[in-house]
Formats: structure tokens, sequence, C-alpha cells
């Protein structure tokens, strides 16, 4: 390797996206820390770390999606109904913790591979596949839960979201452990590469031999145990199952993949980015709440969020 | 004078991140004039000719066409087609999901007296158009479900609708074109000159040149070499012109003994795409198949490889008969495939050198479906020294890579695996002759090693001049097997008669 090839290489970690974000998340830190009373305090960072978690690890199950080119709007309704199945399991059904876990994260599993059969098989497009489970699945969760809140959870199960270790939250550990995962997934495994070659192109993918339907169902699949483990820090959480929970985390996975630099059209995306995004979009939330913002205005910036950071990317390839 | 000319283009220059694409280049181009423009990839053609059009912005000097007797510099494509030029590029650039006929009015559709679109005279006026470029399909017929010829042929054929047209740019036109279509492109670009149209014509083919066109001129490294009438030069001055070096024989490789035999299918039938397919292919062997596109040729290998199905017929490895339902059982039995259409098929091109090379062998250095990054890293490097892939680095994106470079990727992703058999259908579509050389020294050093060779080509001098055996396809039948020395003493036109006999 000469001098000049490693100054390049210096050269494409700066112009990556994960570092323009980390600079947007530092500048947003500072600000809010300088500007207002509430927002360096350590209960409000560990609400962010909180709020951050189960969107975090929706997120990561739509960048696997993503990077396929195919897309989950399901996943909002797959973690709704792994909160329900987690609450009445306890509540309802006299199941203990980890049974209901389990039956919980089997369900989750068992809608993925759903989603996965209706894309593989049926050869219907993941965006109307996905729209028709999430569709059914909303409408499931009424029904099983009468459209009513269910309460009466485990005492332990609900006190597990407000727990740490050494003063970093449960449910962020459960986050950061995902995301590790997610990346060593990603960058080291027969499987992780299988997903960028598929979103490269089915005939491309197939024609080097992968397995077109174990990527798929097996991609899906994961997704859902995703969606279920964040359905069940959910229900911790708010420590007990309401029947919109879930709803419009979907959208959220998506802007924050999105704006972690994956391109909706496949083979490009990575963990961190996701997880930056998702920080990034928590931040910004958090932090018009503490400046006193209108949450209306915020919903807008948001959005313009979201389109600037497509823009970039899109400018970024033209140039290359 | 000077009213002749039609296009000048004065002292331009044009850069990219990191390369000078085009340096201080001038020419002028006359009224009827069929000019040549001739240099390896990555010589500046496509991009000369994007400036021309408008599509890219020249740094320095200025582009100005004669519409109608002033001098216009447009600034974008719209304005240089309202001056009467016209493009025809690399890539088949088409509304994919719209019909032949939609593609030719595109943009201008015609409308009835109560503003709705009027198909009559679209698919009338469109049937015109096909019948004149003797294309044999339905105005109707939705162009993703054409072959890639006839998709070339409707890109082409597409021009012939504008008005007032002056100069035409064919960007590699003939690349997926068999015979009888280069030949009506030639008649068509004929009548263009005869009413004073005036063509830049981009190919790699130089017999095409000779034929066609009346002058070349030659870019190198962005920089222009020379221009020259064609009647003056011959193919061995135009490719050390162009290349700086000489080429002696293009196709002079080396030729072995074969070995064992390695493949053997018999009868191999598939509904009405091709039957009745025999043949054998032994190691150390290159096979040729010729034949028109669409006389079953890619057919017969996807459907070896697994990609298509087979309704009968038996394929033997090493003297086993074997089974393959998908591309996974041919590659795990050892076929290795070089698809026609790399840029779909062959290569993840928002990917890296580095993944594209290893994507078809990942589980050879996995364990527990856990890559070796280590070995994924020296792969890439020794496949890149091995091949001769011209990138920075193996972290590029081969949507970066010339043409010639993304064929060596592909061919360096099927050698990962050590494949005994390889399939090359079209290996050096889009690739300049500097790198079709190298690609030829890649198919002579397989066939040294051993490996098994089947080469299909649309271009006969090279399925010609490289194969020990050819075999010559026609409406899904064998039509013709030549040995070496029969293919030595057989014209390109007794190729040609076979390859459109009916069986």
């Amino acid at each position: 390797m000469t001098m000049k090839n490693q100054k390049s290489g210096k050269l494409n970690i700066l112009k990556r996206s994960e570092f323009s974000l980390i600079l947007i998340i530092a500048a947003i830190f500072l600000i809010a820390s300088v500007g207002t009373n509430n927002f360096f305090t350590s209960y409000n960072l560990t609400n962010i770390l909180k709020q951050c978690s189960i969107i975090g690890v929706i997120s990561i199950s739509a960048t696997l999606i993503i990077i396929t080119g195919g897309i989950d709007l399901s996943c909002g309704a797959i973690c709704g109904m792994s909160t329900l199945i987690v609450a009445m399991g306890q509540a309802r059904w006299g199941m203990s913790i980890p049974v209901a876990i389990i039956a919980s994260l089997v369900i989750s599993i068992l809608c993925g591979i759903y989603n996965a059969v209706i894309i593989n098989e049926f050869k219907v497009p993941p965006f109307i596949a996905t729209l028709g489970s999430m569709t059914i699945l909303r409408g499931l969760i009424k029904v099983i839960s009468n459209a009513s809140t269910i309460a009466g959870l485990n005492k332990a199960f609900g006190e597990f979201a407000s727990e740490s270790i050494l003063f970093i939250p449960k449910l962020a550990i459960i986050w950061v452990a995902v995301v590790v995962i997610g990346f060593f997934v990603l960058r080291s495994t027969t499987f992780g590469r299988n997903l960028y070659v598929l979103g490269s192109g089915k005939e491309v993918a197939r024609l080097c031999g992968i397995s077109i339907r174990k990527v798929i169902y097996m991609t899906y699949g994961i997704a859902g145990f995703l969606c279920g483990i964040a359905g069940i820090m959910l229900a911790s959480r708010i420590n007990s199952a309401v029947p919109t929970a879930g709803n419009g985390y979907e959208m959220n996975a998506i802007a924050a993949t999105v704006i972690g630099g994956a391109s909706l059209s496949g083979a490009k995306g990575s963990v961190w980015g996701t997880a930056l995004g998702t920080i990034l979009m928590t931040l910004i939330d958090n932090a018009g709440i503490q400046f006193g913002v209108n949450s209306f205005v915020m919903e807008i910036s948001t959005g313009v969020l979201i389109t600037i950071a497509v823009i970039i990317d899109q400018l970024k390839n033209k140039k290359a | 004078m000077e009213e002749d000319i039609i296009l000048k283009v004065d002292h331009v220059s044009k850069s990219y991140p990191g390369v000078k694409a085009l340096k201080d280049i001038s020419l002028s181009i006359r009224k009827g004039e069929v000019r040549a423009l001739l240099g390896e990839n990555g010589a500046g053609k496509s991009t000369l000719i994007k400036c021309i059009m408008g599509v890219e912005k020249a740094e320095e000097g200025t582009i100005s066409i004669n519409c109608n007797g002033t001098w216009k510099t447009p600034q974008t494509a719209i304005e240089s087609k309202a001056c009467g030029m016209h493009a025809n590029y690399q890539h088949v650039n088409i509304a994919r999901e719209l019909s032949i006929a939609e593609n030719y009015f595109l943009g201008r559709l015609p409308t009835t007296r109560f503003r709705t679109v009027d198909w009559g005279l679209m698919n009338k006026e469109s049937q015109k158009i096909i019948d004149k470029f003797e294309m044999g399909v339905n105005p109707q017929d939705k162009i993703s479900e054409l072959p890639v010829a006839l998709q070339e042929m409707v890109t082409i054929s597409k021009i012939s609708v504008n008005q007032g047209i002056k100069l035409v740019i064919f960007d590699e036109p003939t690349a997926l074109l068999e015979n009888e279509k280069v030949e009506i492109l030639y008649r068509y670009i004929r009548e263009l000159k005869s009413q004073g149209v005036s063509i830049i014509y981009i190919s790699h083919r130089l017999e095409e040149l000779m034929e066609i066109c009346d002058t070349v001129t030659i870019l190198k490294d962005g920089e222009y070499v020379d221009t020259r009438n064609i009647a003056d030069v011959d193919n061995d001055t135009l490719v050390s012109l162009m290349v700086g070096r000489k080429v002696d024989d293009l196709y002079n490789i080396q030729h072995n003994d074969y070995g064992d035999e390695l493949l053997r299918v018999e009868n191999l039938n598939s509904g009405k795409k091709f039957g009745g397919i025999n043949f054998k292919l032994h190691a150390g062997q290159i096979l040729g198949f010729a034949g028109l596109v669409g006389s079953g040729r890619s057919e017969v290998m996807r459907a070896i490889f697994g990609v298509d199905g087979l309704d009968s017929g038996d394929i033997y490895i090493r003297d086993t008969k074997v089974t393959i339902k998908s591309p996974q059982d041919a590659i795990k039995k050892g076929i290795g495939f070089l698809t026609e259409d790399r840029r779909h098929n062959g290569l993840a091109l928002s990917l890296s050198v580095r993944v594209n090379i290893n994507m078809y062998s990942y589980e050879m250095i996995s364990k527990a479906g856990f890559i070796n990054l280590a070995k994924e890293r020296a792969r890439a490097q020794e496949y890149k020294t091995r091949i001769g892939i011209k990138t920075p680095d193996i972290d590029q994106y081969v949507e970066n890579l010339s043409g010639g470079n993304q064929q060596k990727v592909v061919i360096a992703k099927l050698l990962c695996r050590n494949p005994d058999i390889l399939i090359f259908d079209e290996p050096t579509v889009g690739v300049d002759v500097g790198a079709k050389q190298e690609i030829y020294k890649i198919i002579e050093m397989l066939a040294r090693q051993g490996k098994g060779i089947i080469l299909i080509s649309s271009y006969l001098p090279e399925v010609m001049g490289l194969s020990d055996e050819m075999i010559v396809m026609s409406e899904g039948k064998i039509s013709g097997v030549l040995n070496k020395e029969e293919i030595q003493v057989t014209t390109e036109e007794d190729i040609l008669r076979l390859t459109s006999a009916s069986a």
C-alpha cells in the first residue's frame, strides 16, 4: 500500500454518511445542552436512550430488509402484536414471564415468515405484501384485545425497562447488542453478504447460486424476531399493552434507515448508519420538546430531515 | 466550406473527479459525413458525445452546431435535440414497461379530436417503422418482453420518428445485434447520409467502420490522435493508432490437445427454444457456438446451467449423468457461466470489486457461515493481479469500472470457484480492443490449464478465430459442426448461411 492509497482511504471515512451524521448529532447535542436546562440531565439522557432502543431494534430489522431491496410496512404491527401477546400471556393466559416472551417471539417470527411466503411464493411485491399483513395484524390486535388496554403484567417484567446497569438502561443494552450482532452478520457472514447481492438484483443472486428463497425467509423471519423483541421491550416500558402499540413505527424505522444512508433500491445500508439515524431522529424530537417547540412543527422538521437526507445521498451518488 | 460544416468541437476539455476525460479535443464534421469515433474504453468517446449532446458540460472549449445557418452551443439535451441532433446511447435506454409504439411517440403522443391518445394512428405509424427496420414485431409489444437485440433495434429505429435530423450519434449500436440486423442498420445509415445527415459512429468492430464510415477520428486517453480517411487506413493502422502498440493477430492464441471428456449433452430439448442438441466438450478445448440471437445458443447454455428448465435430454459431466435443477447445482458440479448481460446478470454494480469477485464462492472461504475476511481481501487482490483488473483498489464500486474491467471482474468471480467447465456468453461485448485481447489471453490460459471452454459470440471473427471446434445453431437446432481445419477454410459468408439455415 502506498501513502496515496492510505490517504484516499481516510478521505473515504470523512465522506461517509456516518461521519456527517455524527457531526449533526454532536451539534444538536451541544446546542440542546447549552440552550436548555433539562436536556443534559441524567433523567432526560436515559429517557432518550430508552426511546432510541425500541425504535432502534425495529430499525435494524428494516435495514436488513431494505438492503435486500425489499420493504417492511408490517414491522410496527408485528411489534404491536408481540406487545399484546406478551401482555395477554401474563395477564390473561397465566403464562410465566419466559413462556410469554417465547410465545410472543414465536408469533413474531411466524408473522415475518408469513410475509416471506407471500413475497416469495406468490411473488407479491414486498410493499403490498407487508401492507396487507400490517392491516391484518392491526385488525387481529383489536380483535384479540377487544380494543382495550391489557394491564396487570408481572411486576418484574414491568421493572425491567426502568432498570439500568452502570447508568445504562437495560433496554439500551439490548439495542446495542442487536446493533453489534447486526454489524457482524452483515460484515462477516455469507448470509449478510447475500443480502447485499440479492439487493443488487435477483438474477445476479440466482446466477451466483444463492438460494433466494432461503435468504428471503431468513431475512423476514429475523426481521419478525427483532420486531418481536422490540414489542416485548415496549410492553415492559409501558407496563401494559395498548391496541395502538407500535403504530407508525414502520415509518420511523424506514426513515432512520434511509437517514443512515440506505437506499430503497437495495444493496446499500449499514447498521451503524441506521443506529445513528435512530439517534438523530430521537434527539431532534427530544431537543424540540426541551426547547418548547410545538409538536406539530416538530413533525414537519422530521419530514424535512428525511427529505434532506435522501437529497444529500442523491447528490453524492451523482458526483461519484 | 464553412457552411458545409455541421458540428465544430473546439478545444474541448472535461474532467471527472480524478480523471481528465477529455484533453483539448478539436474536430469538425461535414454535412452527410459518416465519421467513426475510435478509441479504447476510457479513451473519452462516450464523454465526448455526451458533451456534444449537451448531457454533460465541457469545462473548456466550445461545441457549436450549425442550426440552419446560425451557430449554436446547446446547453441541454433538449436544445441539442431542437437543433436536429440525436443520439443512440450505449446502454438500451427506453421505457421498458411501455409498448414499442409508445416508445416511438414518447413525449409527443398523437391525440384525437377529443384530446385522447390516438392509438390507431400511433400503431399505424409504428408499424411502418417496424416494417422498415424489418423487426417483425407488433407495435403493441412491450419492450421488456423483447430480446435484447430487438430492444436495441427499437432504440435505433426510434431516431427515425424525428423530423429535421441533422446529426445522429450511434454509440456501439451493433454490440448486441446479429449480422442481419447490422445490415438493416447500415441501410438506415446510408439512407440518412443520402439525405445529408451527418453520423458519428462508435464501434469497437473495425470491420464495421471500414464498411460504413467515410472518415475516422481516433482518441486515446482523452486526447485527439488523428483523423483519417477510411480509404487510407487498414485495420492494423487503426489498432496501432488506437492502442499505441501493434496487435499482430488478435485471435492468435495457442491451442492444445484435448484431454478427457468433461461435458456431454444428449438430445436436449426445451419446448420451442431448442431441440435435438448433442455435443461434447473436452478438457483444454475451446468449443465455439455461433448463431443469431434467438437461435437457441444462449438458451441451451442457460438450460445446462439450470437457469431455465429442460423438457428432456441428458447431461453428463465426466461421463456421469447429472441432474441440474438450479444454478446452485451447476456451480456445485463445476460449471461457471459468464452471462451475456453482465450489467444485469453478472455483476452487483453497486457493490465493491472485492464482493463481486468473491460473491460466487463465499462458502469456500467461510466456516459455519462466517466469512474469513482476510482471505476475502487476499483473494480479491490475487485475482485483481492475475486477471489484470485495472482499479485503484478492491473496494472500488464495480459500476465505476470500464466495460472491459467489469468483464474481468466477472471472469475473476467465476475462477474463484475453480470450475472445470466455463461457459462464456459474449465475453467481449462492449469491450475495447486492448481488453479484448487480454480476455482472449485469459481464455487461452484457462484452456491450457485443462478447462473446457464454451465460447458464444455473435461476432464471427472472434468465435472463428478462437475455437478449436465450432457449432453453428439456427432456429433452435444445430445446423453445422466444424473442426479446426474446417473453420480455417470456411468463410464468414458460409457460416452466415448456416446461421440462417432453416432446420
